[in-house]
């Protein structure tokens, strides 16, 4: 129940943060909405010597759109998120997916920063990053620099920062005419995703144009269905071909295996995600 | 910080936990622990306004913040409407989970004056309870949502 | 007795303190220089202990004493095997630790007291225990296969025991047989996981000796001897706060962790508080228990059961200690709601690495409703009839009220094809079923669940002399517990009762009783609170439990007031000079008939008896108290079994019909609940917001059970459901509504005609749940036997039948 004991600090720019990293390498973790961290120091799974709470960094919380994208803060809450009015224009499906997480109380503290990072391979918001063609932000020491959705999640826990980065920002494109959903097959009790499908899709002459799939609780980390995407881009998405693509969805991929499902329980529930979470998509 | 309305200055260890800090040190022993994760929700405050399961909290963490816990609803010894309703329809039976559900209804009121039984049921997905199977609590925000209206229309 | 109160959702004792985060739990006591413990748990499933050294962790600044098992073996005795564990072919003592061995994750192996919880916490890593790891042991088959690891060495076998008994001529009923229909039944481990974990102060006062526990203990007695038994004291006083919801996980296994509190409290000389952690509570706090059935029944081809025979193997985890629980309260629902009059059980009770099992709500009787309900299914299938006219036909019927079944229960009333014909008619059965054929058109697969069941109540533990004629001690016949009612000087009245509370309402509906007795309003009695063994009037049946509260606490409240009533009357008329007969209590006074002048007020009564001896009449005991210790007058015959083994297992009968439609999504295997109706008869109902709540309550969490709740352990015997959510706990969003009506046959033997209500919708609703998705699954071919209905779970059924 009670960590063990660690200093704390709450430093006021962003600079103070990396410093912080940088100085206490193996044994420092950060503290953004505390809902992923805080349980894992509680249960002495994490013992980080140094604590760095963001928190009390100017400028990390915003949601803005410039130059065409949406530039969100990393440390927008999903409440913040979901309830956003120019989230919900202008890329409605990471609000109707960070509505899906959790609970209100986790909703108003966890950030969309914080549980990238954190990368959960069940967690909600990786795969919708995925499904909208997302950039992220990391700063470190040496500067800024951008990753790739696609790019940042690299293995179970574990994201592309470097030990003493810190993510800043999500940018988001914004493109009009998309047709969105997040679906998922929700653990019964946390409502983490056993399989959480995002998909962004358009249609032009009643071909898909373009289309996005972010998969999650499925393996080791959030990914894009490339396999799905490319046998319905530029075809009439009519059900069966809908149904036959979303069977290839977990090709080649390592299922999980736990108390929530088996692994072919796992690769039956992608695929039948996958081919409604395209059909709702059709329909929005 | 501020804790139901009143100020506070004391010193704390960076790992004494926000419950812990409130039922121990301030003496509010209303606000309760049911698990360790930050699952149940029997621990859930106001943060600036926001719900939030405080047990997911260093007490550090609140320097500067205003709380509100389950002590700072009623005022001198007046039930609170939301308070009154959970009395009045039996919306508890051991108790345990009463204060954070309270809070719970209590901001899910002041954003939705007027929220539907799956309003309801969503907002309330974060506080477990093990006794009423949630139907009269149910109950009890509907009524709860009734007085404040009527308080809202004297 | 007129009626004012009783009925009537008058307003909550409770209510006030709990909605404004006032409810007097065990945590929220501080005493001056109290310690804060943590338990050092095994990390294994099965493992010798050969090696404890708490010496580190005694280095640490502000760490104050610790228990190693050398120190609870020096300090302590073990407890005896007690009635639940009756049947054991040796006996086998049980320390309040581990001493030699662990036999499940979680088991307690050690403690220490430190000035805070954190250096507590952190005193715990420094702890060493040295292990050798043995095998584990987790699957019943495996568990009697000869070789497989020994739990104990003493005992030869995990077969801890076996035993069988025989109601009428079974043999006779299968030979008569049309058909004799077979089914194969399991119910997993699942628990009710009361919110607060276990919580406790133990203080003892070396000079006078005398310890005092505070403890959310649901039956103090058990708290009461653990004490004495493991630490030799005659002094004890047990006091039981508030009770963060019990459901039968406080009443065994706690006094374990009573015990290690106390020692540490007697070591280190000042108060020791203990409060469980969540994941502490998963591992070892105690779980339901896993049963598997194979049941057969003979049948008549128009569906009259002529005999049920079931094997039970009872997986109990790694103590001995409830060793027989879950089968000998077979006894108390044995015939549910049928006229059966051959019946035949066997039970086994098999010992595994896993967390021993406790008398989690229904204790065995969920288990029981399951077998029958699910083989009243399946020979309505096996003979081509309908589910509901293999029910109707077997029901007792409300004339042959009281009842005396095979195994010697006498069921005091009820009307259960009334039950049966309720449900039906609210459910809307016939348009369910023209509904489901038109869905099944469609591909959608609705489904239909309709069950009944017997909810007993009251206590007699002597049933357990009906398997085990061999006990030596008689484990105490029936029940009994009291209340005292006191007029204050003030015109007010006190009442104590004998038992604790973990969120019934027991000061609200006592209230009530004693309200209407004394024609006083209930806002004129106020209740003493906590439960304190030192000042209670309490017997075997304090405990705070559905299954004794109605009846003995209610009939104890009920048997106090009368009595205090009896003595004001009869002070009032000396005053008064009238008599006493004509006398009436209205609004706070007691008048004479036809006058507006003669009467005398409470409080002016209340001064006479406390201070005016002059005024008292000549000869009468001063005050106005009244104690009432409640037997259940109707206890006989068969309260202690004779050797036809015929037993009155518990006294008064609630009963239920669920009518439980689902739709299954068949891609996923996921259970919806569109609708579950419950038609209870609890008798009469006393307060109907507290009756409810415990209906919606308990069918809430056997639907939860049904649909994937549950432990889960590998084959390591590691827990991997530590938490709340992995292991699946409804949240409001995942609980289905639940209608309730009530069609009530009061009791003619209890004071107020009143039934149980508590253990209630947890019994039958399994079985609803069950039977509604088999029903759903009907055109696939599918059967449903196990527990829980997982969506893989039922994935798997519909994948299996498929091939």
């Amino acid at each position: 129940m009670i960590p063990a004991g660690f200093e704390y600090f709450a430093p006021s720019s962003l600079k103070e943060a990396v410093e912080l990293l940088s100085n206490y390498k193996d044994d420092v973790k950060i503290l953004a909405g505390g809902q992923s961290l805080v349980p894992l120091m509680k249960l002495r799974l994490a013992k980080p010597r140094y604590v760095v709470d963001l928190s009390r960094i100017g400028d990390l919380n915003y949601i803005r759109g410039a130059g065409g994208a949406l530039h969100i803060g990393a440390l927008a809450t999903h409440s913040e998120i979901e309830n956003s009015e120019a989230i919900r224009r202008d890329c409605p499906l990471l609000a109707q997916t960070a509505a899906t997480i959790a609970d209100v109380q986790v909703r108003n503290r966890g950030t969309l920063g914080g549980s990238l990072a954190h990368a959960d391979p069940a967690g909600d918001m990786p795969a919708a990053i995925l499904a909208v063609d997302a950039e992220l932000k990391a700063s470190g020491p040496s500067g800024e620099r951008w990753i790739k959705a696609e790019d940042f999640f690299v293995g179970f826990l574990t994201s592309a920062l470097e030990a003493d980065e810190i993510l800043t920002e999500i940018k988001v494109p914004i493109k009009s005419g998309g047709k969105s959903v997040y679906l998922k097959a929700a653990q019964r009790a946390s409502g983490f995703a056993v399989v959480g499908v995002a998909v962004r899709l358009t249609v032009a002459n009643g071909n898909c144009n373009d289309i996005a799939i972010g998969i999650t609780g499925v393996t080791d980390k959030a990914y894009r269905a490339k396999n799905v995407e490319q046998a319905l881009k530029g075809k009439k998405l009519e059900a069966e071909l809908i149904e036959r693509a979303a069977l290839r969805v977990v090709d080649g991929v390592d299922l999980l295996e736990d108390i929530n499902g088996s692994k072919d329980y796992r690769a039956h529930l992608a695929r039948v995600y996958t081919a409604r979470a395209i059909k709702a998509a059709l329909a929005t | 910080m501020t804790i139901n309305g009143r100020r506070y200055e004391e010193d704390v260890e960076p790992r004494q936990l926000l419950p812990h800090f409130l039922r121990e040190q301030i003496g509010l022993t209303g606000t309760h622990v049911g698990c360790v994760i930050g699952e149940c929700g029997a621990c859930t405050v106001l943060l600036d306004g926001k719900l939030v399961k405080s047990c997911l909290f260093f007490a550090v963490q609140a320097d500067g913040k205003e709380i509100v816990t389950i002590e700072g609803l009623a005022k001198n010894g007046a039930l609170h409407p939301v308070q009154e309703a959970f009395v009045e329809k039996y919306g508890f039976q051991c108790g345990y989970c009463t204060p954070g559900m309270v809070m719970a209804a209590h901001a899910l009121l002041q954003e939705k004056p007027n929220p539907s039984e799956e309003d309801i049921r969503r907002s309330l997905a974060g506080n477990l309870c093990m006794c009423t199977g949630y139907a009269q609590i149910i109950e009890s925000v509907k009524e709860a949502a009734k007085k404040l209206k009527a308080q809202r229309n004297d | 007795m007129t009626e004012n109160y009783i009925g009537k959702a008058t307003r909550s004792k409770e209510g006030p303190r709990h909605a404004t985060g006032r409810g007097h739990f065990t945590d929220d006591i501080i005493l001056p220089g109290m310690l804060q413990a943590m338990i050092l748990r095994s990390p294994h499933a099965h493992a010798r202990i050969v090696g404890a050294d708490a010496s580190a962790a005694l280095e640490l600044p502000d760490v104050i004493t610790a228990v190693v098992p050398s120190d609870v073996v020096a300090y302590t005795r073990p407890f005896k095997p007690g009635r639940y564990a009756a049947g054991l072919r040796k006996a086998i003592p049980e320390y309040a630790t581990a001493v030699d061995k662990v036999r499940y994750m979680g088991e307690p192996v050690a403690a220490v007291a430190a000035r805070d919880r954190g250096t507590a916490e952190d005193a715990l890593e420094l702890i060493s225990i040295d292990y050798d790891a043995l095998p584990a042991v987790t699957d019943t088959a495996d568990a009697i296969k000869p070789g497989s690891a020994l739990l104990y060495d003493e005992l030869e076998s995990n077969l801890a025991w076996k035993g069988s008994l025989t109601y009428g001529d079974i043999d006779g009923a299968f030979k008569s047989a049309d058909k004799v229909v077979k089914e194969n039944l399991k119910i997993h481990r699942y628990s009710s996981t009361p919110l607060e974990p276990f919580a406790i102060i133990a203080d003892y006062d070396a000079a006078s000796r005398k310890l005092t526990v505070w403890v959310n203990a649901q039956v103090p007695e058990v708290i009461y001897d653990a004490l004495r038994e493991a630490l030799d004291l005659e002094d004890i006083r047990v006091i039981i706060p508030d009770i963060g919801g019990g459901f039968g996980q406080k009443i065994h296994l706690i006094r374990k962790y009573v015990v290690i509190v106390s020692l540490l409290a007697i070591r280190s000389g000042r108060p020791v508080k203990w409060i469980e952690d969540r994941s502490e509570h998963m591992m070892a706090a105690g779980h339901s228990c896993a049963q598997e059935f194979a049941v057969e029944a003979a049948v008549k081809k128009d569906g009259t059961v002529l005999g049920l025979k079931f094997r039970e193997i009872d997986d109990v985890g790694g103590s001995t200690s409830t060793l027989t629980i879950h089968f000998t309260n077979k006894l108390n629902n044995l015939v549910n709601t049928y006229t059966v009059q051959n019946i035949a059980l066997e039970g086994w009770s098999v010992l595994t690495n896993k967390c021993p099992v406790i008398p989690n709500r229904g204790i065995g009787k969920p288990g029981m409703c399951y077998i029958w309900e699910r083989t009243m299914d399946r020979i309505a299938e096996e003979l081509g009839l309908s589910p509901i006219e293999v029910r109707r036909i077997n029901l007792i019927q409300p004339e042959q009220m009281p009842y005396t079944t095979p195994s010697g229960n006498v069921y005091d009333s009820g009307d259960y094809p009334g039950l049966l014909q309720t449900a039906l008619e609210k459910i809307g059965y016939d348009k369910l079923r023209e509904e489901q054929k038109r869905a099944r058109e469609s591909g959608r697969l609705l489904g239909i669940g309709v069950v009944i069941g017997v909810e007993p109540g009251g206590r007699n533990a002597a049933r357990d002399m009906a398997i085990f004629p061999e006990m030596k001690e008689s484990p105490g016949a029936g029940g009994v517990n009291g209340a005292t009612i006191k007029l204050e000087k003030n015109g007010t009245i006190a009442l104590f009762l004998g038992s604790p509370n973990c969120g019934q309402s027991h000061e609200t509906t006592t209230s009530q009783v004693a309200a209407d007795v004394l024609g006083i309003p209930p806002e004129k009695i106020s209740i003493s609170i906590p439960f304190d063994s030192d000042l209670a009037p309490w017997g075997v049946s304090a405990a705070n439990s559905g299954n004794n509260f109605h009846l003995y606490d209610i009939g104890a409240v009920h048997g106090a007031a009368m009595k205090l009533k009896e003595k004001i009357l009869a002070v009032a008329a000396h005053v008064l000079r009238a008599d006493a007969a004509q006398l009436k209590i209205e609004d706070g006074a007691v008048h004479a008939p036809g006058s507006p002048v003669k009467k005398v007020t409470l409080a002016e009564l209340g001064k006479i008896v406390y201070g005016n001896q002059a005024m008292l009449p000549k000869g009468m005991e001063a005050g106005l108290q009244a104690t009432y210790y409640y037997t259940f007058p109707h206890a006989e015959p068969n309260m202690v079994p004779g050797p036809d083994r015929k037993v009155r297992a518990q006294f008064t009968f609630s009963a239920a019909t669920h009518a439980a439609v689902v739709e299954v999504d068949k891609e996923t295997g996921k259970v919806h609940v569109l609708r579950y109706l419950i038609v209870g008869d609890n008798g009469t109902v006393i307060h109907p917001s507290v009756v409810n709540g415990q209906i919606y309550g308990s069918a809430a969490h056997g639907i939860s059970v049904a649909l994937g709740e549950g432990f889960v352990y590998n084959s390591e015997g590691q827990l991997l459901t530590l938490t709340l959510t992995d292991y699946g706990k409804s949240s409001a969003e995942e609980t289905p509504k639940v209608e309730i009506i009530h069609r009530p046959s009061p009791s003619p033997f209890t004071t107020l005609g009143q039934k149980a209500a508590g253990e209630g919708a947890a019994i039958p609703s399994p079985a609803a749940i069950a039977g509604a998705v088999e029903d759903a699954l009907k055109p696939l071919g599918v059967r449903v036997r196990d527990l829980p209905l997982s969506p893989e779970r039922v994935w798997n059924l519909i994948e299996e039948a498929r091939r």
